[in-house]
């Protein structure tokens, strides 16, 4: 069991990173408004799959992370991803069952939660973003899940 | 396909209620101390600091790609290049013949005037990093932070005119904010009449918008803005962009005018980090406007002084991205 918890730390770690510099990389400002919020799947992954080793603590690193990269105010990032990741926790053992379709749909109502902090912060600290466009982030993040689950899975399941 | 193990189902997340709660309020707080006390600058530039290497690392590969092409471009192009720089350059000569006398002589005026127009001093070459800060905000990082110098508030021009203003200085990057932000004003003049107004990002890069004109305000489309100078941020009479489009509707009191930005806001990968001059009006006018507050004494606080580039200090200070538009807007002023 120990052994188990320590050896996902690298996967947890690496992924995260990878997520984090997909965040910002350069796309086509076409479809930059479609970008998901890789790292917030990759978090969501982790606390379903191994909420002790991930959790809470890898849900706030890593929102802290996304405030300095997008150059908001800090804590916005921290605080949404620390809500959700809890939700998420506390439905993983009913995700963990779920068909994939299931697991979407609760994916989707998550990330939807996690936009909705970042939206009501960006209001509240005076920076309103009001387009439509970013609601369709959790729309394309619940269709990338399948996907990305199962490369998660691949990385520490033999 | 997605199966998740099973083998810390019953793995206890006693306290997540209470963890969650202990997060959230130190995230609540980090928000409050960072937006209402603004004092977390020093958290900010070491954790962006940490987060340089992942920076450099998604932005070098492009980098890298544009360094090839450019090492495999074929003679033709760079005699044809070339050709067109040396074009370019013997224009330019040509029209800086008079600049030298023609600056002496507006200082000179400005001097009888008692303008309290910012002038330019030096410069500082940055480059843009190949990073997608914000999908919805138009926000640059660019490769020279505090270590150079850098302060918030600062001026940034690319070659075809006024870019922007630093919105955040990290220690090694800093982030620079569009003038066609949303949330961007900045003084302008009308270059033919010098009629003042302020110009405001839409969000769009490609469009500015003059919203506090008034119909019968003397603008057409053509018409050259320029800054003014005026809120101390901007070293004045550089290029900001052109009347694109004037919509006077009889029913409406303002006029809606669409600017095209002077500078390649979607191209630009160089930008210019602007001082201005140290013995500067505006930073005089602030001195004798507040005796106690004489030119040698640091005012605390002030990342301008760093710099020593302006004793006065409190001329691009005060102008930070927040409050650009320090001239209240009068619909409809008079050029003076």
């Amino acid at each position: 069991m120990m052994r188990d918890e320590t050896t996902r730390l690298g996967p947890m770690a690496l992924s995260a990173l990878v997520a984090l510099a997909l965040a910002v990389i350069p796309l086509p400002a076409v479809i930059d408004a479609f970008r998901p919020d890789f790292l917030v799947l990759v978090v969501f992954y982790w606390s379903i799959e191994s909420p002790r080793t991930g959790g809470l603590g890898l849900a706030f690193v890593a929102g802290l992370a996304l405030d300095v990269v997008h150059g908001v105010v800090l804590g916005q990032h921290a605080l949404a991803l620390t809500l959700t990741a809890a939700w998420a926790t506390h439905l993983r053992l009913r995700l963990r069952v779920f068909s994939l379709l299931s697991q979407s749909l609760t994916i989707f109502a998550l990330l939807t939660a996690y936009q909705f902090v970042l939206f009501w912060i960006d209001g509240a600290t005076g920076n309103p973003v009001t387009t439509f466009s970013r609601w369709l982030a959790p729309v394309i993040g619940a269709l990338l899940w399948p996907l990305l689950a199962g490369l998660l899975s691949r990385s520490h399941e033999r | 396909m997605v199966a998740f193990r099973n083998n810390d189902a019953s793995g206890r997340t006693s306290g997540l209620l209470l963890r969650c709660v202990l997060y959230s309020l130190l995230a609540l707080g980090l928000i409050i101390f960072d937006k209402r006390y603004d004092q977390l600058g020093h958290l900010r530039r070491f954790l962006s600091v940490a987060a340089y290497p992942v920076q450099v690392a998604v932005a070098s590969p492009f980098e890298g790609w544009d360094w090839f092409r450019e090492s495999i471009t074929t003679r033709e192009s760079l005699r044809a290049d070339k050709a067109k720089l040396e074009a370019q350059l013997r224009l330019a000569n040509f029209r800086l013949q008079r600049y030298e006398a023609l600056e002496a002589e507006s200082q000179r005026l400005r001097a009888l005037r008692d303008n309290t127009a910012g002038v330019a001093e030096r410069f500082v070459i940055g480059n843009i990093m190949d990073l997608d800060l914000d999908a919805f905000r138009e926000r640059v990082l660019v490769d020279k932070g505090a270590n150079d110098g850098i302060y918030v508030g600062q001026a940034v021009l690319d070659s075809g005119g006024v870019f922007g203003q630093v919105a955040r200085v990290g220690q090694l990057t800093s982030e620079v904010i569009l003038l066609s932000d949303a949330s961007h004003a900045i003084p302008v003049q009308i270059n033919r009449n010098g009629l003042r107004t302020i110009a405001v990002g839409t969000g769009d890069m490609a469009h500015l918008k003059l919203p506090y004109l008034s119909t019968s305000a003397d603008v057409v489309a053509g018409d050259l803005l320029v800054t003014s100078g005026l809120g101390g941020g901007f070293p004045a009479g550089y290029p900001v962009g052109t009347v694109a489009e004037v919509k006077r509707d009889p029913a409406q009191s303002l006029a809606e005018v669409d600017v095209r930005p002077a500078a390649a806001l979607d191209r630009s990968r160089e930008l210019m980090f602007v001082w201005l001059k140290p013995n500067n009006p505006v930073a005089n006018a602030t001195v004798a406007a507040a005796p106690a507050l004489a030119p040698g004494v640091k005012p605390p606080a002030n990342p301008a002084t760093k710099t020593a580039a302006n004793p006065g200090g409190k001329a691009p200070a005060a102008a930070g991205a927040k409050a650009p538009a320090a001239p209240p807007p009068h619909p409809g002023a008079t050029p003076p």
